[in-house]
């Protein structure tokens, strides 16, 4: 009996008889334990690609390629969180994905939808991984249902602090740019001091006053300082740049009402655009607060960015492109990836401490 | 399912989100997932102490009293054997490329020969129309003998003939800290004297060289030595061809986007901008026509995938073709990445 057994039939029953799916389980756990030990990335993008290719490989429809797409991207989750990865971004769909055919597009919709409900359903579950969902990418273009869903699932997660999941979704880089860029500019040209009922704020309007009239007469720009280090920081948000704008404009309205033959130019009333930086257009980024990225993984052997993350890995992110399609993609793809990283981390830190030796001698 | 440890009755349940024919209420979604979850307190306790392991048990009895200071242990143990084991894979894997590369550039060499270029880009179906290279500068002479500035110009030069043998009239050149952006007119000088010596003086193709936010020298679409002897003859051949190189630093990629955010948060305190009619078409035609459109391909010569500041904007759907532990500016890489350009499709997100 047992020679008429099928050789790879025979190979998947001891391969799902139970010591040996508890053993790989323990050495999945033992590998994702060891890569613990090392420096691990903070932020690893993901480009989720080959799911149409894997089922026309198998023969199987398309939307099924999708749904074991998904599965790929639960293990990987797991192995992500469970080794210290902080920030997970997945490109899971694009603005141009909506020229895909119909079919296929209401099918991720569902599949999107379906996913997200049973996710809120697990809010303990989710405690324990302690992950926050969070949706990057254009809303308006998505439906009613599928956003309620979204915004169910954000909410409920939205008070984890461990790590974060970053699902963009239609999303392109270049809209996300262009997002930020729009906001920044709306954010510098808010203010005009009589809009708004003043609120209250950590500044005395007497005291202000009284320190643009020094700056008047001593003709030094300390606001434009001012706002330029707020800016610059990292941590600046739309709303401190907000605030800045405001108590400046707050400031130059009093002062033409105290000495209106000063003749300032309306422009006064705005927050510099000089002091704006990469800085500012980072923090207006949908990844703003996330740390910088540092790993991006795309599958199926193709080599482009496909308009994914461009502001963000511009510079040190390590990018690697892997032959194989994305329903394959598994611990044991991505331990190599995760090794070569923390390799090539060490080497960084090691050429980085003999420089500063040589700089030291 | 073999390399997962997922059963096959999870798989199914998993997948499709039934078991033995029923579909899962919450509650039951939860067991299925209980042995995957991380532990309640991180590496406080053994996952499931309820099965034994026969290994650990071999290896260490007094595992149950310090589970975690021995897991802790067998941790670092496993990391530094994985990072022994694959520090001798990828020195191999090195060694193996560098042979493989060394290989493919006896095989494809130039000659400093026009017609062996055309020859190997011959067989290409497509040739991309922009190529960009990104370049890097190095101080001491560690490599192969490219540092210093004269290293880059050399680098630079040979980059433009091949380009230029092979037909692709725009090449952008990318090195981070726009050295050659000081010396255009030198880099001319150069670039000129090596596409001589491939093409002969006669035959030598046109040369624009210039660089974003320097209007000042912008060569015209002459060379600056001008082979006006040879100019009567221009009319009779076929019009030489003519390339375009355009030197890109750090400062045309983010930089040129806040510049570019500045006079539009300018424009709208002005009130002569609505900041709703900024649109993604608005600021790809400002930056096309500030520093450059999208390249086709984007070729490195680092032996790993790293953009270097290289501008974010416009790298949107190029191909980005690397070989694996390469080191260095030579001709197989190139010749290599059209070839891979010219096999590859583009979908565009369908």
């Amino acid at each position: 009996m047992a020679e008429s057994f099928h050789n790879s039939r025979f190979r998947r029953w001891f391969a799902s008889s139970p010591p040996v799916t508890w053993g790989i389980r323990q050495l999945r756990q033992l590998l994702i334990g060891a890569l613990k030990q090392g420096p691990i990335p903070q932020h690893v993008a993901f480009v989720m690609d080959g799911n149409r290719r894997f089922a026309k490989n198998h023969k199987i429809e398309t939307v099924e390629g999708h749904n074991l797409g998904f599965e790929a991207l639960a293990r990987i989750l797991e192995v992500c969180y469970k080794s210290g990865v902080k920030v997970v971004t997945i490109y899971a769909f694009s603005i141009e994905n909506f020229k895909r055919s119909k079919y296929e597009v209401d099918a991720l919709m569902d599949m999107a939808k379906l996913k997200l409900q049973q996710l809120s359903e697990h809010g303990a579950l989710l405690d324990r991984y302690g992950a926050a969902v969070r949706i990057l990418g254009q809303r308006d273009m998505v439906k009613p249902d599928v956003l309620e869903a979204i915004d169910k699932a954000v909410t409920m997660t939205a008070g984890n602090k461990k790590a974060i999941l970053n699902v963009c979704f239609p999303y392109t880089s270049r809209d996300e740019m262009t997002t930020a860029v729009r906001n920044t500019v709306v954010s510098y040209c808010k203010p005009t001091g009589n809009q708004r009922p003043t609120l209250k704020r950590p500044f005395s309007e007497t005291h202000i006053t009284r320190h643009i009239r020094a700056q008047s007469q001593g003709s030094i720009p300390e606001y434009a300082e001012m706002s330029d280090s707020r800016a610059g920081s990292p941590s600046s948000s739309k709303g401190s740049n907000a605030m800045d704008g405001e108590n400046s404009s707050m400031g130059s309205t009093l002062m033409n009402q105290s000495d209106s033959d000063d003749g300032q130019p309306s422009s006064f009333n705005y927050p510099d655009p000089e002091s704006i930086t990469a800085d500012t257009l980072t923090s207006n980024m949908f990844t703003a607060d996330n740390p910088p990225l540092d790993l991006l993984v795309r599958t199926s052997g193709v080599e482009r960015l496909s308009d994914f993350m461009l502001w963000q890995c511009h510079e040190h992110t390590s990018i690697v492109f892997l032959d194989c399609l994305w329903p394959e993609f598994d611990l044991w793809n991505f331990l190599p990836v995760l090794v070569e990283w923390q390799w090539q981390r060490k080497k960084l830190n090691e050429q980085d401490k003999g420089r500063r030796h040589l700089k030291a001698d | 399912m073999a390399t997962t440890g997922i059963r096959p009755v999870e798989a199914t349940a998993f997948h499709r989100n039934m078991m033995n024919g029923k579909h899962l209420t919450p509650r039951e979604r939860e067991e299925l997932l209980k042995p995957f979850l991380p532990d309640e307190l991180s590496d406080s306790s053994l996952d499931s102490p309820n099965k034994p392991s026969t290994r650990r048990q071999q290896s260490s009895s007094d595992s149950k009293s310090k589970p975690s200071l021995f897991k802790h242990w067998l941790f670092v143990l496993t990391y530094t054997v994985i990072h022994a084991i694959f520090s001798v894979y990828f020195r191999f894997r090195r060694a193996y490329h560098l042979v493989v590369n060394k290989v493919i550039s006896l095989i494809y060499y130039h000659h400093r020969t026009p017609e062996f270029i055309q020859r190997d880009v011959r067989k290409l179906q497509r040739l991309p129309a922009h190529v960009s290279v990104l370049l890097d500068f190095h101080e001491s002479d560690e490599d192969q003998g490219s540092a210093g500035l004269e290293g880059l110009v050399n680098d630079v030069c040979e980059i433009v003939a091949w380009c230029a043998c092979a037909g692709i009239p725009f090449l952008s050149v990318y090195e981070k800290r726009g050295i050659l952006k000081n010396c255009i007119p030198q880099t001319h000088d150069s670039i000129s004297s090596t596409l001589e010596s491939y093409f002969g003086s006669t035959r030598k193709p046109t040369l624009a060289l210039r660089a974003p936010h320097i209007p000042s020298y912008s060569p015209p679409i002459t060379p600056p030595r001008p082979s006006t002897p040879s100019s009567p003859h221009s009319d009779t051949k076929p019009a030489p061809n003519h390339i375009n190189v355009l030197l890109l630093s750090s400062n045309d990629g983010r930089d040129t986007m806040v510049d570019l955010t500045k006079t539009l948060a300018e424009m709208a305190q002005k009130d002569s901008l609505n900041p709703q009619d900024i649109s993604t078409d608005l600021i790809d035609i400002e930056l096309t026509e500030a520093v450059s459109g999208e390249p086709d391909l984007l070729i490195l010569f680092s032996p790993t995938v790293e953009l270097k500041g290289y501008p974010p904007w416009q790298l949107r759907l190029t191909e980005i073709f690397h070989v694996p532990d390469n080191k260095g500016v030579n001709y197989q890489v190139f010749i290599r990445a059209l070839h891979n350009y010219s096999k590859c499709e583009m979908r565009l997100g369908r």
